[in-house]
């Protein structure tokens, strides 16, 4: 906890963030690109996640099986994820590979898209979407954001549909690709046991001569809305609820004050829907988030009951949602204690360190120390809540169900 | 540095020291779990658990939860096919009060009687939900096929057997099972060994009990093919194959074998029913052993009109294993093993995962260097002996789908 973030940016706009610890066994590395489902336009409906598939697929040197084969020969624990707004490839390596897991890394983000991998690749994505279809609660969290969000790009499906990935062509991924993934629009991190020195000196001659181009991103505000809407699927065995109302933005100073009062509204364990409904049986899953997104934000409740309990269960919930303040100071102080553990927990491993590291720069452009972001949490008393809920005052939910046909 | 020692009523208990980290994590495993339940109350150990945080001594549920949340401590209570398991991590300056704790609800659970109705709620909540995670429920369905009772039970229980469960089960359960003699506390972070087994034996010295008998496993059924009709936009396939024990010489062998079909992204599997055919998202073989049985299971979710040719390329492959590695994956696989391991070091919570696991089917712990000695040790021809000794075939099939498959003769008995 006591290690120094190290930044250093190339002529090109790459910024490259490190955070040594010689005690760990192993290191992290990884590329965070500001982009995802938010960035993309029209028929582009699933582009960011095909193309981080495709960043396996094969560079101008490597085939997709070279790729495959030396992540496997390095003993890497490498993969990337794609979500609304970033788009994220990385490893955990030991460290005598660390350099070599750098070349492969960067060589993997300037693909090949060949044509034959694109088409091979597309039938994995349209699998990959016929998966999530089988699981009702992911279609439901989809369906919703869809439309709360509206025409507001934070709606956008990360997968995208069956028709949009089946309609998408290399050129459009392509003309994607020379948008969005310019140096000054991603972020090369590493932590745990590596050399500082060697990670840019390397950095400096792999991606030093990548062409920087100007990419922006809109960032408009959302204001929410209030309604409701029921979704129904043959042969569902149970019934969903999720209900949204505007939140805090990532970039919100009220994020320490939301994310706490969410803990103690709906954490796992010890919360008030805990209590309220899974203590009780009536339902067997309840949790409150505050969801922190690029410049807008929403606060969520998910819970999941029989068909025939969904009302009471979403009458309770709105009843917790709708006394944020009905806590006491033991209530907080708890909520402290649980986030600041798993803050420490998740910082002690260089992967867990390496996502709040390179997510952090990519939302704010700054890299906090853990002290620091564990006294700010410390730090939130029951005024800051009731600040953060003049701002956001979790009055207006709307409401989305998915029950049995 | 690992120290152990063993209390004076039979309890283990393993230390890790690890000096780079803030953070410390305990295991416990006592010897019980889904095989001990009767018949007629199958899952009431799932119940009992869930039980053990609903309040002890003199604190009930709200006042225990609170008492774990205070102090920051993250804790599971969970139930495996032949154990009990209480997991949980922290922040390192309060593993003391996570032991006082944890003691608490090993020697004095409430076990409360009217908080079992909600758990048995929630739980056949859980059962019913089942049926909207396919890939789940094909491996469940295939458990229960498979393994000889009562080693084919539902980590979810059966809804019967937890609608007959009542407290009298419960207390029978902890009575007979909930005993020392043959558990293990296993702990791993920043901690000192003296003080953890000080600790040890201030709040765990006094339980007391000597083991009940456990199920011995059997012989596993008949290899078949189980075709199971539902209407899901993928369709999923499960396989299931005997394999070498845990304790056997030829263990890394098999563990080898497998992963040089199963692993991701760099196994025959992937390659050839993913990278080189785009027949599905997710496909996989992976070798579990203990030291009564070892299996491979494979597991590939495809669309129906591509299952037929998913399953044909994967037995294709289990098939063409034998005599075809090279030296370059041999050793890709091996490095692959290692590199998780030596990953897993820098975690106490998979350190105490590890040194538990260890201990309970062993009774040691061994040494990274060992464990790194036995994968150098696999070759090009003891995988070909595993094979020829495991040669999945007969194996058990599984498809929960809108169709059934063609299964070839031969292959599934």
């Amino acid at each position: 906890m006591k290690s120094q973030v190290h930044k250093h940016t190339l002529a090109n706009g790459l910024t490259i963030l490190g955070e040594v610890n010689p005690s760990n066994v192993s290191a992290a590395i990884g590329f965070f690109v500001k982009t995802g489902a938010r960035d993309e336009v029209g028929v582009e409906s699933g582009v960011s996640h095909f193309l981080e598939h495709m960043m396996f697929k094969g560079t101008p040197t490597r085939s997709a099986i070279d790729i495959n084969f030396q992540l496997g020969n390095l003993g890497a624990q490498a993969n990337a994820f794609t979500s609304e707004e970033n788009t994220v490839y990385y490893a955990g390596i030991i460290p005598e590979h660390f350099s070599a897991m750098q070349e492969l890394l960067t060589d993997m983000i300037r693909p090949a898209l060949d044509p034959e991998e694109f088409a091979m690749e597309k039938k994995v994505i349209l699998e990959e979407i016929a998966l999530y279809q089988d699981r009702p609660h992911f279609f439901l969290f989809e369906r919703a954001f869809k439309d709360y969000f509206g025409e507001h790009p934070a709606g956008n499906s990360v997968l995208g549909s069956h028709d949009s990935v089946s309609a998408l062509t290399r050129e459009q991924m392509k003309a994607y690709f020379d948008r969005r993934y310019s140096p000054s629009n991603m972020v090369l991190a590493a932590t745990g046991n590596f050399s500082w020195e060697g990670f840019v000196a390397d950095a400096e001659k792999m991606c030093g001569g990548w062409e920087r181009y100007s990419v922006g991103r809109d960032t408009p505000p959302y204001s929410g809305k209030a309604v409701e809407h029921e979704f129904t699927r043959k042969n569902l065995s149970h019934a969903h609820a999720i209900l949204i109302a505007p939140g805090g933005a990532a970039q919100d100073e009220e994020r320490y004050a939301l994310s706490l009062l969410s803990t103690v509204m709906g954490d796992s364990s010890g919360s008030r829907m805990y209590w309220d409904l899974i203590h009780k049986g009536l339902a067997d899953s309840a949790s409150v988030d505050s969801d922190e997104r690029d410049g807008t934000g929403c606060f969520l409740a998910y819970v999941s009951s029989t068909p025939e309990q969904l009302d009471e269960v979403v009458k309770i919930a709105r009843g917790i949602l709708a006394t944020p303040l009905d806590f006491t100071e033991d209530d907080l102080e708890r909520a402290k204690s649980k986030i600041v553990s798993r803050i420490v927990l998740d910082g002690e491993l260089p992967m867990g360190r390496l996502m709040a590291l390179g997510l952090e720069w990519n939302y704010r452009r700054e890299t906090t120390p853990l002290s620091e972001v564990i006294r700010r949490v410390r730090a939130v008393g029951r005024p800051d809540i009731e600040r953060a809920l003049i701002r956001f005052p979790l009055s207006d939910w709307a409401e989305y169900r998915l029950m049995p046909e | 540095m690992i120290t152990t020692t063993r209390l004076s009523n039979g309890l283990t208990v393993i230390v890790e020291e690890m000096d780079h980290v803030e953070s410390a994590s305990y295991d416990v495993l006592i010897p019980g779990g889904l095989i001990v339940d009767d018949v007629a109350t199958t899952g009431a150990s799932l119940i009992f658990a869930d039980l053990l945080g609903r309040g002890a001594g003199d604190m009930d549920s709200r006042q225990l939860s609170a008492a774990f949340d205070s102090a920051g401590i993250r804790h599971g209570e969970g139930v495996g096919m032949d154990r009990f398991s209480l997991s949980g991590s922290l922040v390192a300056d309060k593993l003391r009060r996570a032991i006082e704790l944890l003691a608490l609800m090993i020697r004095e659970p409430s076990l409360p009687d009217d908080e079992i109705p909600s758990i048995q709620s929630v739980m056949l909540q859980d059962i019913a939900a089942l049926n909207d995670n396919p890939a789940r429920k094909s491996m469940v369905e295939l458990t229960k096929r498979y393994y000889p009772a009562p080693f084919n039970r539902s980590s979810l229980g059966e809804a019967e057997g937890i609608s007959a469960t009542t407290r009298t089960t419960i207390t029978d359960l902890y009575r007979r099972y909930f005993v020392p003699q043959r558990a293990i506390l296993s702990i791993a972070g920043k901690v000192r060994a003296s003080e953890v087994f000080d600790w040890a034996e201030q709040y765990l010295g006094g339980w007391m009990g000597s083991s009940a008998e456990l199920p011995r496993f059997g012989t596993i059924a008949p290899h078949r093919y189980y075709p199971l009709e539902v209407d899901s936009a993928q369709l999923q396939i499960v396989m299931a194959a005997p394999s070498v024990k845990f304790d056997e010489p030829a263990y890394y062998d098999g563990k080898v074998a497998v992963s040089l079909l199963g692993a991701s992204m760099f196994g025959r599997l992937f390659v050839e029913v993913r990278e080189k055919r785009g027949l599905c998202y997710s496909v996989y073989a992976r070798h579990g052993a203990t030291t009564s049985y070892g299996t491979i299971t494979a597991y590939v979710g495809t669309t129906p009109e591509r299952a037929q040719e998913s399953l044909d390329v994967m037995l294709r492959e289990f098939d063409g294993l034998r005599g075809s590695v090279t030296n370059e994956e041999l050793a890709r696989a091996k490095t692959n093993i290692k590199a998780t391991l030596v990953m897993g070091e820098e975690s106490p919570g998979s350190r105490a995962s590890s040194n538990a696991g260890d201990w309970w089917l062993l009774g040691r712990i061994r040494p990274l260097s060992e464990i790194a000695a036995a994968i150098d040790a696999v070759s090009l021809a003891s995988v070909d002996a595993f094979i020829e000794r495991y040669p999945f075939r007969p194996c058990s099939i599984l498809t929960l789908g809108r169709h059934a498959l063609e299964v070839p003769a031969g292959v599934a008995g």
